[in-house]
């Protein structure tokens, strides 16, 4: 059985692992009064935020799972700000890593684009590399991309930093791309939220079974070692007449993924689990789709989970050699740059206005 | 000298002999001995030894009383003859009329006398030894009976059975023997049966009244009657007289028709025929005297049935040994009056209220019992929860009380 660390660092994060939390559960409402959470491994969840009240609001993270960072409340989405609040705490929330014993395997969850999240996660994942052995993966949840330039540059910063960090890979999510799941903000989060947790369980399930036939962590650490270091996950699933062959090609068409990606095309290694009735799981169909899949990129480690009675469900994590998607945010994320210095030189115009001003500083008028 | 005392105890039977012709009966107490300041009591006859000594020698003085009615007593000296012969045998000869006592002593010390005493003319109806002597001794007199004679009702009608009593004491100072009974027949009444005639012959001085016969008689004729009273016939101890003493005579008055008695009626009512457990009920007893004659000594006993409480009652309700009961000693002619008493229901089921009733109606003592009828407790709102063992409430109390600690600290778990 692995030992699995899950870190969630900042509203998002904390949000992402409330889900994972709950989903854990079985993902009712009051499923935590009743249920055990159902786990595959021994898997500690931790919270990390600035701000209370987002610690507050998780509901199915136990309370001593959530560590405030203390006298901040947020930090406006300022990086710098965050970079040195994590600096005078990493010790504290280290030692608070160290206390829950060994671990195979750690993800750490946040938003690339807010205060927190994204500038605690790289120097975090730093940390944790410089210290343990085990694999360390980010989960990244990019921008909508109107919310504006400052989450932008935020986001092209960290994922660069994230890069330059000893971390085993980063998994990412998009809200843009995800954004039609749900109608207002809320239910967008939730949704996604949802669809994160949902993945890492099954995730965690395909790296933790000890049936035949089915990937394990050495696998996972293959698949995420290629490419460029990015990676996503796709997740489909079919009713009792569903081809697998549909299921497995959903799991990676832009329904089922995570991240805006032509895996085909710009796919480096992937892994491929299906779970379900042995009914549905026709070998001969997986073979031709997954050799189909690795005709066109390198590697594919597939695994079969036998569910007796279960519909069939696929996850595909995939490394990413090229991603067009990163691309466009960079190039926004430049623009954004500029907007923001350009903001910047008009600040410092007001800022001699306020001198001309300040020249009658202390006078009276004379009548 | 032996042959000289051989003649003069001859001399003397002799003369005891004479003395005694035409006398019809003596009687001779032998050898009792009389102690020291002792005395043997014969009728209100006192012989005593009232000493022992006299000059220094042993000589006992022997004397003879007369108890008084009044409680004293007279020395009889003057009656009385000593002779003392030369072997010191003391004579003592008490005579008055036909009564005579002739006393010889057989034996004396310094602390008795040991003597035969011989009665002629008396009629020894009494005797005794006294100790103490002639103070300690009582006067026997004459008896005095007191008789009654009592009826069990005054006003009867034609037919009816009266019931007589009588009763007698003795009031006099001696005992009243061979004592017979007139029950004394009054013309109008026919004898019906004896109830009880073996009443005592003899009754002692005071005591109270002792029931001497009982029998029943029914009445015959109508009008106005004074039973003839009963007469005790009876002697003395001592004295040879008969006594006869007759009772009162109490009247009856025998109606041709039913005589006009009083009738109480009662009346029973719950303000409610059904109630709920816990609930009380109060009931009006309602009671009435329609006639224009007064009933006595009346009694209210309202019966409270056994699974109801008495809460409270009417002011003329008192608390005798925990049960409620009215007391009235007359209700006047066309009275009326309500007592309420209030119950709780204690336990489910049917119940009445039964209300005893007892008063005089003036001729009989009447009995009766009224019911309130039927009333229903049932279960109380909240009863059917009392009637389950109690872990039917144990155990889902538990069962709560374990959901609420576990809902609690789980979400104290997941609160910050
Ligand atoms: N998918 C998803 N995205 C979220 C959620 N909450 C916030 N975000 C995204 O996260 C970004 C903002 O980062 P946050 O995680 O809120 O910021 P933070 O790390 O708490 O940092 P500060 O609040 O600035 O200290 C935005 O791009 C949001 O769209 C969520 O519940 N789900
Ligand atoms: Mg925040």
């Amino acid at each position: 059985m692995l030992n699995v660390l899950i870190i969630g660092v900042g509203q998002c994060g904390n949000r992402i692992l409330d889900s994972i939390n709950k989903e854990a559960f079985g993902g009712g409402k009051f499923s935590k009064y009743y249920s055990r959470q159902k786990f595959p491994s021994r898997v500690e969840t931790i919270a990390i935020n600035t701000a209370i009240n987002d610690l507050k609001e998780m509901r199915y993270t136990k309370a001593k799972d959530r560590i405030h960072i203390p006298n901040l409340h947020g930090l406006g989405a300022n990086r710098i700000v965050g970079k040195q609040c994590f600096n005078e705490n990493k010790d504290m929330i280290i030692r608070n890593i160290s206390e829950r014993g060994d671990f195979d395997v750690a993800f750490v969850i946040s938003s690339s684009s807010g205060g927190t999240g994204s500038s605690f996660s790289p120097p975090l994942i730093q940390e944790l590399k410089n210290r343990y052995d085990f694999p360390v993966y980010s989960i990244m949840v990019l921008p909508f991309r109107e919310e504006g330039t400052i989450y932008l540059q935020n986001s092209a910063f960290c994922l660069k930093e994230m890069r330059e960090s000893e971390t085993d890979g980063i998994i990412l999510a998009d809200n843009q791309f995800l954004k039609n799941v749900g109608g207002d903000i809320q239910t967008a989060y939730d949704g996604i939220n949802k669809m994160v947790a949902e993945r890492v369980l099954f995730l965690l399930e395909a790296l933790d079974s000890e049936m035949m036939m089915v990937t394990d962590l050495g696998d996972f650490k293959t698949v995420m070692s290629g490419g460029a270091g990015f990676a996503t996950i796709g997740f489909a699933k079919g009713d009792n007449n569903t081809a697998i062959k549909t299921v497995i090609h959903d799991s990676l068409s832009p329904s089922g993924l995570l991240f805006s990606s032509d895996v085909y095309e710009e796919g480096s290694r992937a892994m491929i689990i299906l779970r379900g009735d042995r009914k549905y799981l026709n070998i001969d169909d997986i073979s031709s789709e997954i050799d189909k899949l690795s005709s066109h990129i390198g590697h594919v480690f597939k695994g079969v989970i036998i569910r007796n009675g279960e519909t069939p469900k696929v996850l595909s994590v995939l490394t990413l050699e090229t991603t067009a998607e990163l691309d466009d945010l960079y190039t926004l994320a430049v623009e954004a740059i500029h907007m923001e210095k350009e903001k910047r030189g008009r600040m410092a115009i007001r800022k001699e206005a306020d001198a001309t001003f300040s020249k009658i500083d202390g006078l009276e008028p004379e009548y | 000298m032996k042959s000289n005392r051989i003649i003069i105890h001859t001399l003397l039977f002799l003369f005891f002999v004479i003395l005694s012709i035409g006398i019809t009966s003596a009687d001779i107490i032998y050898s009792e001995r009389i102690d020291k300041s002792d005395g043997y009591q014969i009728n209100n006859y006192v012989i005593q030894v009232t000493n022992t000594l006299y000059g220094g020698e042993v000589d006992p003085t022997i004397e003879i009383f007369q108890l008084e009615s009044d409680g004293s007593y007279t020395n009889l000296k003057d009656y009385v003859t000593r002779t003392k012969d030369m072997d010191n045998t003391i004579y003592l000869l008490f005579s008055r009329g036909s009564e005579k006592i002739s006393i010889e002593t057989l034996n004396y010390t310094t602390s008795y006398v040991i003597m035969d005493i011989t009665t002629t003319g008396i009629t020894i109806e009494y005797e005794t030894a006294v100790d103490g002597g002639v103070s300690n001794a009582n006067y026997i007199g004459e008896p005095s009976l007191t008789l009654t004679k009592e009826v069990d009702k005054t006003n009867v009608k034609i037919g009816d059975i009266i019931r007589v009593t009588i009763k007698a004491k003795n009031d006099g100072n001696g005992i009243a023997k061979r004592i017979s009974i007139d029950p004394g027949i009054t013309p109008g009444f026919t004898f019906k049966s004896n109830i009880y005639t073996t009443y005592p012959t003899e009754l002692s001085i005071g005591g109270s009244f002792t029931q001497m016969f009982i029998y029943e008689i029914q009445a015959a004729s109508n009008g106005t009657f004074s039973l003839n009273p009963a007469t005790a016939t009876y002697s003395s101890s001592v004295f040879d007289d008969d006594y006869s003493s007759p009772s009162n005579s109490p009247t009856v008055t025998v109606a041709s028709e039913a005589v006009e008695t009083s009738v109480i009626d009662l009346e029973v009512t719950a303000d409610k025929t059904k109630l709920k457990r816990g609930e009380e009920i109060t009931f009006t007893i309602h009671v009435q005297n329609p006639k224009d004659v007064p009933a006595s000594t009346i009694r209210i006993d309202p019966i409270i049935p056994g699974n109801m409480t008495y809460v409270s009652g009417s002011e003329d309700i008192d608390i005798i040994s925990e049960k409620p009961v009215i007391q009235e000693s007359v209700y006047g002619a066309r009275y009326e009056k309500d007592y309420t008493i209030t119950l709780q229901a204690d336990e489910i089921g049917s119940n009445e209220l039964i209300v005893k009733l007892t008063y005089n109606n003036g001729v009989d003592e009447i009995r009766e019992e009224v019911s309130s009828g039927m009333f229903y407790v049932e279960e109380g709102e909240y009863d059917y929860l009392a009637e389950y063992p109690l872990y039917i409430y144990v155990a889902p109390v538990l069962i709560i009380v374990a959901i609420a600690g576990w809902l609690y600290w789980r979400r104290s778990q997941f609160r910050m």
